[in-house]
């Protein structure tokens, strides 16, 4: 084997032999390259490129689910399905497959081909569509390597660095390849402060959909919440973990115009696989619920939980149930907190809870694929302390407030 | 003048002089290595990475790594003078 | 015959993969997209390859999992053959690990990917002299469009054990 500078050497050689540099001519990527990694221009074009994606996810979200899949769930799909569903209206096929017979939208109903489709068709697939539409241009384009350029200083203060944008960008879309993502970090303890921190505090697509039609008004202050959380826990386990936590060194590409091919081929392998992997859980999770709602068991658990969660999270004892299903879909989670009646304040802790307590369980295989016993059990402890303590401190925060 | 990488002011130009050994290998398949053309891109605010620019392509380093790169530059005050 | 591919990360490993296996395996722009190894088959001729697409690597010393991933595939893989990407308009870079892993004994090809960039900035690469040098196959990709995919495919079997001391003393003259 050569030595790093006879290898050198040799190249040098073959390259004066076989390469020839043609005049270069600056570009416009060259020009984009210099203002969007330069921090006086670069730090206002990354909030505005975020703030665009957000504002398009919404706008297409809302777009689909509002202008047009909310009517024909409600006024043509719910009415019809009441009518012909052969079962009768009090018999428990019912129950389960259309929901509560007097609702008039489909969101309320909670049957499995009621709420469970409108909630996976009607409101997730439009949602996640645009996200990741987005997604994928800025995948393709070559911007996340210099967003984490520009983010590096502050990843560093949670024991990461730049590139952990990645990871994190990913996990808005969903969790489970964000967990795989964390790879490209370098440290054990950086690939679990990583892991840690996206499966407990970053809403997923899906999620994120649903969060946007239950609560428009609020969902920018969850979010607030959970990205501050994910900055205090990474802070504190950048503290308590042993590790390296070494310095960014990356590669950045130049830019590309993304091609339509490969951002429509990206587009096509996530939706189906989406509707192959979200769909019989979500329809899943109807099920597990109605069953235990008619077994009475949600009422026991309600019970048996209601103290903890009305004292301890100021919540109302029914949302054991939504809790149950954050197991198998968050998604579907929040589109049942909005059935139960609470205020805002209980609202916005709620789905904060959801959120935060337990990653859905294909994360949660994820976390121990990735981290093994040891990690899976430390990001585990790391979970159960954060449900305690900060969802907590939202109830608290309220009483301070005086709206509790 | 001879400086650390994490000196070289914005926009500035050099050569690389030399690596310390622990990172020669590791940032060789970036491309950087001994006499190689080097121009500074950027330095982030804050104790931030450094973005280079060698062989027209960019390469972000955080500072203590850009600190273990040496590089000549074309002394300001002795253009017209000796090197 | 068990295929890797190996090269930096970002320098179209899994679009190569993809245009020869027909897979969709993801492709963007940064480095670190591929984390964990593909198999796939490719068709050569009538005969059908183990082709695997392997998570980049800068160097054979591993600075991340995904890089443990693609150095584990390599040690794993004694009797593969490499076909190793280089990024077109980076060359020499590219060409810093595909010597390396020559030197480790593995048969290689070289596929100088991204064509189509390198002939945007200008930069001419002598493809026979340096398929001389070398005495690997050495053939221009441009792996988003298809070309050059299919001549990559028919020299795959090309691919032959080179003596770096042998490069060296071509290289020298
Ligand atoms: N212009 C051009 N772009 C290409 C070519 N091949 C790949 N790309 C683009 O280069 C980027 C990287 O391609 P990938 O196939 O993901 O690269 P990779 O080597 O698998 O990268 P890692 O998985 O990160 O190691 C993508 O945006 C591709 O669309 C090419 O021949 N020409
Ligand atoms: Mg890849």
């Amino acid at each position: 084997m050569l030595d790093l500078e006879q290898r050198w050497e040799l190249i040098d050689k073959i390259a004066k032999r076989t390469i020839k540099f043609g005049k270069y001519r600056h570009t416009l990527k060259d020009a984009i390259a210099e203002i969007t990694v330069k921090p006086l221009t670069g730090i206002p074009i990354a909030i505005a490129v975020l703030y665009g994606f957000w504002a398009f996810f919404v706008a297409f979200a809302g777009f689909f689910t509002d202008g047009f899949l909310v009517k024909l769930f409600d006024m043509h799909w719910l009415p019809w399905l009441q009518e012909v569903f052969p079962a009768g209206k009090e018999s428990w096929l019912y129950y389960i497959f259309v929901g509560d017979p007097l609702a008039d939208n489909c969101f309320e109903a909670f049957g499995m081909l009621t709420s469970g489709l409108f909630v996976v068709i009607g409101v997730v697939l439009p949602a996640i569509v645009a996200f990741y539409l987005v997604l994928i241009v800025l995948e393709d384009s070559g911007y996340l390597p210099r967003l984490a350029v520009l983010i590096d200083t502050v990843l560093h203060k949670i024991g990461l660095h730049g590139y952990a944008i990645v990871p994190s960008i990913l996990s808005l879309g969903c969790n489970v390849p964000a967990c795989t993502a964390c790879r490209i970090l370098e440290t054990k303890k950086q690939r679990f402060i990583m892991r840690t921190i996206l499966a407990i505090f970053i809403p997923c697509g899906a999620q994120l959909g649903i969060m946007l039609k239950v609560i428009p008004e609020t969902v920018g202050w969850v979010i607030l919440y959970l990205l501050a959380g994910y900055f205090i826990l990474g802070f504190i386990l950048s503290r308590i973990v042993p590790g390296e936590s070494p310095e960014l060194l990356l590669d950045i590409p130049s830019y590309q115009r993304p091609t339509f091919s490969n951002v429509g081929r990206k587009l096509w392998v996530r939706t189906s696989s989406f509707f192959t992997t979200a769909i019989p859980f979500v329809l899943l999770g109807v099920i597990i619920i109605n069953v235990l709602h008619l077994t009475g068991v949600i009422d026991w658990l309600a019970t048996g939980l209601g103290p903890l969660l009305s004292g301890w999270f100021g919540v109302p004892k029914e949302t054991v149930g939504a809790l149950i299903v954050a197991f198998l879909r968050k998604d579907l989670a929040v589109a049942q907190l909005s059935a139960i009646e609470m205020t805002k304040y209980q609202m916005v802790t709620s789905v904060v809870l959801v959120s935060i307590y337990f990653p859905c369980i294909a994360t949660f295989v994820m976390l121990l694929k990735e981290g093994g016993v040891k990690g899976f059990l430390g990001s585990l402890a790391a979970l159960v302390a954060t449900v305690f303590l900060y969802g907590g401190l939202l109830h608290l925060i309220w009483i301070l407030l005086g709206v509790a | 003048m001879r400086k650390k990488l994490s000196e070289m002011m914005y926009g500035e130009e050099g050569i690389v002089k030399s690596i310390k050994e622990s990172l020669k290998g590791k940032i060789a398949g970036m491309g950087i290595r001994v006499s190689k053309k080097v121009k500074m891109q950027t330095k982030q605010p804050i104790k931030g990475p450094v973005v280079i620019i060698i062989d027209k392509a960019e390469t972000s380093l955080g500072l203590g790594l850009a600190d273990k790169i040496l590089v000549e530059v074309r002394d300001e005050d002795s253009v017209n003078g000796s090197s | 015959m068990r295929i890797l591919l190996m090269g930096h990360p970002n320098v179209g490993k899994s679009a190569v993969f993809n245009r020869l296996t027909g897979a969709r395996v993801t492709e963007s722009n940064y480095p670190g997209t591929t984390v964990d190894y593909t198999k796939g088959r490719v068709r050569i001729e009538g005969d059908s390859f183990e082709i695997i697409d392997v998570p980049g690597a800068f160097s054979l010393e591993p600075k991340d999992k995904a890089e443990e991933v693609a150095v584990k595939m390599l040690e794993e893989n004694k009797e593969a053959v490499a076909i190793c990407v280089i990024d077109a308009s980076k060359m020499e870079r590219g060409l810093y690990l595909a010597l390396q892993v020559i030197e480790k004994g593995y048969p290689v090809v070289i596929a100088l990917n991204m064509w189509d960039v390198a002939q945007d900035k200008n930069i001419e690469i002598d493809v026979e002299e340096l398929e001389d040098i070398l005495t690997v196959p050495v053939v221009p990709v441009t792996a988003i469009s298809g070309e050059g995919i299919r001549e990559l495919a028919l020299r795959i079997k090309e691919a032959s054990l080179v003596k770096i001391e042998k490069i060296i003393e071509k290289a020298g003259n």
